[in-house]
């Protein structure tokens, strides 16, 4: 497609500019700044509504709002630069929005980062002719326990409700009342829980939204913006981490248009505190017959390494936990197999190395005609930016078709790989005919793998060749790794060499690693742990398993680490160290435990920007379809299907960030409409869930989308269940 | 001389909100012309009678119908929309259709949705106008039963479904966007344009958008032919219309008038002037947005041109007539107070300069404002003026700043006495509902004018 060139003339120089381009847009490519406050193309359509943006037009009577004109051969244009009716326009829409704000910058947080201060600067009148009593409201309202509104401050540009409405589609914020009345609130008056209720923040133009975790802890003339990326899941969004003091104080989003648009989560952007956790592990701890764990120095932490590493010879596993650079994971690979000699790893995913032929930024998603949803993971509670990205496919026409036992398509749990292996072979049942006829005639695919089950990886990727190879089309894959560096760290451990082993099923071993805190929670390590002669464990926090361990080396956070990370998408992204960690950094610690065995390990991460170049194209692959395989079957009997949802809104980090616990999952059950009637059981009530001589009581959710047989409950409320668990209505 | 009934014919004489007495009368007649016309000829009919919107802004209604695509060129369905949102202060003609004339109103929806090939007709109506949506609900019902709504109308192949749809009381409703929106479901405000709603109006589909008034002509047109409907009237201003008089007059009411007709034959010949032996001050006429007119003025014809020239605007052809007892601070106050309530709140301009001005006017009916608020209260009319996204902040700047610039030394007074010299009581009495009384229209406690 190629894009026709107009050429118009702003402030008396000619540009060129392709036609249809934003007006604001255009002047800024030729350095020319028209101010906005309600404009944001990514909210959807401009709305005109600030005004701010009134320039003169040529032909046209009245000033124009800019943002909403877009690029025309011959149009004129003149800014308040070079118009003085435009110039009298903004500032008169200047004087109209300070009318009634408060001008309270000195205490506002916004203040010296103000779009509004900005502009008045530069547009708006020196001083206010307004002799009366401002408008007041009550202030600040806390919305959500992470956001406090203030409506004086507010100068109703509806950046906030329009991402509610049209971006985040929670429809949670809306404005209410009419007129100089005119009010931001939430529907009902009920809190802002939505994933991502953040943005909001960074959207606002003013301080009428501000973080209660930012609020007045910090001025913008005191802080530095370290740009890194977001390490809490595999999307791999781009923030800025503020720091204050050498302390994290925040986090924004840094747009990287083909990853995430800007838009971040609450997870990623509220989840930092925890770094000074007060149960957080700042000194290597060693245990002492008898005596329990003691603090001890780098040096005697080393030692104890070493003497338990030999020991154990080449009988020695490794459990990553998906969360290590790049860099730590090649130091931690190269310790167990060239310094150990051992080649059992436990892994955080299974990945398949021929998924590089269907690399493609996340942004096809948005562009493409089918999106096709496998597994069953809900997309937001693995990698929500993905969920955002389905959410504008929609929006811009595309079939979003998600197959899983709360879909569009329902299938049983557990039956993803089974689902993508039928529609390969054409071979569909009745419920999958429309679908794979969709997949047949579409030539934009993207194809998303959402599950646990490890080969998953394989399926879709057949799948994938198989539309690419007969159907002709343009297939992008994304499996979602269930951690942030999920597809780097296995690639990590291919790298340094071929094989990998699995821990034998049992009898003593010589000794385990544990990479981090996601492994330390991983019931199939605390196994292994028992069974472990020496357990030497890095993590941030200590948990049952750092109970278990000999030494405990203090783990850091992604806020804490140079390195690099491969987001699910394949991309090779650096992170920056924005704070330093309280104890060593995880890297040198391995550098100097890999000089005790005579290996050269850098103890620091210097990528190449070759390393990093952005997401290159796909490798060329050979396929082999993998052999149809029977879904993981659910034991058979009475009851239902548990399906864990592993929540976004968890883990050790969130634990520890008390304005995050209302985004906790609820101690819920998921129900379907006939499962739940049959049982005589009623919306919100609480009913007894039993498994495995577990009891456990949970609220019913009633969901008319769940298939019936299948009941989804949130991973942390689930512990101890079996695969299959009973309901029942209390006091039945 | 002056009064020239089309729409309202026969009105008087027979009850034409039944459908047997409108057929009698020849009623539904146009309609089977028009569906025995290939689309483009009735349009062309619309073309040719030059006929001007009779909403308020007074665009051609032929040339907005061309804009739409033609219902073989677009995949969208194609909808037309009729405002009967009528909220301008000082009118009540759309409404004196909807009761006398439902059928005559009816027949030109019918027309004009088969003119653009609509398989859908909106009608918003006004929620206070509760009798005239039940009278318009009957007479729709009595057509539906006709055949004249429907499946295949008149046997013609041609299939129509009319909605009507009460609205939630909100002036900015009228605005045709904001309609739009409010009929989507979402928040009444306005929305940019362009796109025009010809091209993507309601659900992103080609709209047309026209006035009860204006659609109610249709059947005339086709009766009379648009060459002989464009001889009526004046140059620009084809046809007749039907005024909402009110005010201090002493037979208010709506008279149907050849466009051309001056406000003195309106006022004093058919209103029977000014009662009580009072003198003439000022005119609006053109509903409570317009500039207003002087005493002096008052031998204006009633056309867009005529009009314009002398600084105002027809609008929507309410004429309210104000005698001496008026204090024009009090009707500046009175008039910006309801473009405060009725500010939508989207723009900047208009939500917050309203409010500004009426707290400005405010201080000048109290006599507390300085000779410097004066100034700023002009310069607020003007940085409204023109910087809005919708017509409504310009409805408020226009008229306040009509007002003192044509009464001046009274605004001057109120500052150089400390008071009101009209004892800053109620002096809007039979004008406007008094000042910081205008929720009284909500209640329905306002009589409204009958036919002299």
């Amino acid at each position: 497609m190629s894009v026709e060139l107009v050429t118009v003339t702003i402030d008396d120089r000619e540009i060129q500019a392709p036609k249809g381009q934003g007006m604001v847009e255009t002047a800024a490519s030729a350095g020319i700044e028209i101010p906005v406050f309600c404009y944001e193309p990514r909210l959807g359509a401009p709305v005109g509504a600030c005004r701010m943006c009134l320039c003169e037009v040529e032909g046209m009577p009245k000033l124009q709002a800019a943002c909403t004109l877009t690029a025309q051969d011959g149009m004129v244009l003149k800014t308040a630069q070079t118009s003085k009716q435009a110039a009298e326009g903004q500032d008169a829409v200047l004087e109209f929005i300070l009318l009634n704000h408060p001008l309270d910058c000195p205490d506002c947080d916004k203040g010296g980062e103000c779009p509004l201060q900005d502009l008045t600067f530069r547009y708006g009148p020196g001083k206010t002719r307004m002799q009366f009593p401002k408008r007041t409201f009550d202030k600040p309202i806390p919305i959500s326990p992470l956001i406090a509104l203030d409506r004086e401050r507010c100068i109703l540009c509806y950046r906030c409700t329009r991402f509610s409405e049209n971006v985040a589609e929670d429809g949670q914020l809306v404005a209410v009342n009419r007129g100089a009345q005119s009010i931001i609130a939430t529907f009902e008056d009920e809190p802002y829980r939505a994933p991502f209720s953040g943005n909001v923040l960074e959207l606002c133009p003013v301080g009428a939204l501000t973080s209660t975790t930012y609020r007045f802890r910090a001025r913008p003339w005191e802080i530095q913006n370290v740009p890194t990326v977001c390490g809490m899941c595999p999307s791999g969004c781009n923030v800025w981490a503020t720091t204050r003091e050498g302390k994290v104080a925040r986090i924004l989003s840094r747009n990287h248009p083909e990853v995430h648009e800007g838009w971040t989560c609450d997870k990623g952007r509220f989840t930092y505190d925890h770094l000074r956790a007060p149960d957080r592990i700042t000194a290597p701890l060693v245990r002492v017959r008898r005596r329990g764990f003691e603090e001890s120095s780098y040096d005697a932490a080393l030692d104890a390494a070493e003497a338990g590493l030999r020991e154990a010879g080449s009988s020695v596993v490794v459990a990553f936990s998906g969360g290590e650079t790049v860099e730590q994971a090649k130091a931690l690979t190269r310790i167990v197999r060239e310094a150990c000699g051992s080649e059992m790893a436990l892994l955080p995913e299974e990945w398949d190395p021929g998924l590089e032929a269907f690399r493609s930024p996340l942004s096809a998603i948005r562009d493409a005609e089918v999106c096709l949803v496998l597994g069953d993971q809900p997309v937001l509670e693995r990698s929500p930016i993905v969920d955002l990205w389905l959410r504008s496919a929609r929006r811009a026409g595309a079939e979003v078709i998600q197959v899983n036992p709360a879909g569009d398509v329902q299938a049983a749990p557990g039956s993803a790989a089974q689902v993508a292996a039928s529609l390969r072979e054409g071979d569909v049942p009745t419920e999958l005919k429309a679908t794979g006829k969709r997949l047949r005639s579409a030539k934009r695919i993207a194809l998303i793998w959402s599950d646990d089950d490890p080969s998953g990886g394989r399926h879709v990727g057949a799948l994938a060749n198989d539309l690419h190879e007969n159907g002709k089309a343009d297939v992008s894959v994304y499996v979602l790794p269930r951690t942030p560096n999920g597809r780097g760290v296995p690639a990590a451990w291919y790298e340094a060499g071929e094989g990998r082993s699995e821990p034998p099923e049992e009898g003593e071993i010589g000794a385990l690693i544990v990479s981090g805190d996601e492994a330390a929670y991983d019931p199939r390590v605390a196994e292994l742990a028992g069974r472990a002669r020496f357990v030497l464990t890095t993590a941030m926090f200590q948990s049952d398993l750092t109970a278990w361990s000999h030494v405990v080396v203090p783990g850091t956070s992604y806020l804490e680490r140079d390195g690099t990370m491969v987001n699910l998408e394949g991309r090779k992204q650096r992170l920056r160290r924005a704070v330093i960690p309280a104890g060593l950094d995880e890297l040198e610690f391995l550098s100097r435990l890999g000089e005790r065995f005579g290996l050269d390990i850098a103890a620091w991460a210097a990528p190449t920007a070759e390393e990093l170049a952005d997401l290159p194209p796909g490798d060329e692959f050979a396929w082999s379809s993998p052999d149809p395989q029977a879904p993981t079957g659910k034991a058979a009997g009475p009851g239902l299907d548990l399906v864990r949802v592993r929540s976004l809104f968890s883990g050790a980090g969130v634990e520890r960030i008390p304005q995050l616990q209302f985004q906790r999952p609820a101690p819920e059950i998921e129900l379907a409409f006939d499962d739940a009637e049959s049982r005589g059981i009623a919306p919100g009530e609480t009913v007894r869930v039993l498994s495995n001589g577990t009891s456990r009581d949970l609220r019913a959710r009633l969901n008319r989308k769940l298939r019936v047989g299948v009941a989804r409950v949130a991973g942390e409320h689930a512990a101890g269940f079996e695969d299959r668990v009973q309901v029942e209505k209390i006091g039945a | 001389m002056p009064i020239r009934e089309l729409l309202l014919q026969g009105a008087d004489e027979r009850d034409l909100t039944k459908r047997e007495e409108y057929e009698a009368a020849g009623g539904y007649k146009s309609l089977r012309k028009a569906l025995g016309m290939e689309r483009q000829a009735v349009l062309d009919e619309l073309l040719a009678a030059n006929v001007r919107g009779r909403g308020g802004a007074g665009f051609p209604m032929g040339r907005k119908a061309s804009f739409l695509p033609k219902p073989e060129d677009t995949p969208k369905p194609i909808y037309l929309v009729v405002n009967a949102d009528e909220s301008e202060p000082g009118t009540f003609k759309d409404r004196e259709i909807m009761l006398r004339v439902p059928h005559l109103f009816i027949e030109g929806v019918i027309t004009a949705a088969y003119t653009i090939g609509a398989g859908t007709a909106f009608i918003y109506v006004r929620g206070e106008y509760l009798t005239e949506f039940e009278v318009l609900k009957a007479a729709l019902e009595e057509a539906r039963e006709a055949g004249y709504v429907g499946k295949d109308v008149l046997g013609s192949g041609f299939d129509l479904t009319i909605v009507v749809h009460r609205g939630a009381g909100a002036y900015i409703c009228g605005e045709e966007t904001g309609l739009l929106e409010s009929l989507e479901g979402k928040r009444g405000q306005p929305r940019t344009k362009p796109p025009f709603p010809a091209i993507s109006g309601l659900y992103a589909s080609p709209t047309l958008i026209n006035n009860v008034e204006t659609l109610a002509t249709v059947p005339k047109i086709l009766e009379m032919g648009g060459a002989k409907y464009a001889a009526l009237g004046v140059e620009n201003s084809a046809g007749t219309r039907v005024f909402s008089l009110s005010g201090n007059v002493a037979r208010g009411g709506n008279y149907e008038l050849e466009l051309g007709t001056t406000l003195r034959e309106l006022i004093y010949d058919l209103g029977g002037g000014i009662p009580d032996g009072r003198e003439l001050k000022a005119i609006i006429p053109g509903g409570s947005s317009v500039p207003v007119l002087n005493a002096t003025e008052v031998d204006t014809p009633l056309d867009f041109d005529s009009m314009a020239q002398a600084g105002s605007m027809l609008g929507s052809g309410a004429v309210i007539v104000i005698d001496d007892r008026c204090c024009m601070v009090q009707l500046g106050l009175r008039v910006a107070q309801f473009y405060m309530h009725e500010s939508c709140g989207k723009c900047t301009p208009c939500r917050e300069g309203t409010r500004w001005m009426v707290q400005l006017l405010r201080k000048i009916e109290d006599g507390e404002a300085t000779q410097g608020e004066l100034d700023v209260l002009l310069d607020v009319c003007d940085r409204i003026l023109g910087n809005c996204l919708c017509p409504l902040g310009d409805a408020a700047a226009m008229p306040v700043a009509s007002y003192v610039a044509k009464f001046r030394e009274e605004y001057q007074r109120h500052i150089d006495e400390g008071a009101c010299p009209f004892g800053g009581g109620s002096s809007l009495e039979g004008v406007l509902a008094p000042v910081d009384q205008h929720h009284a229209h909500l209640r329905g406690q306002i009589e409204v004018p009958t036919h002299a």
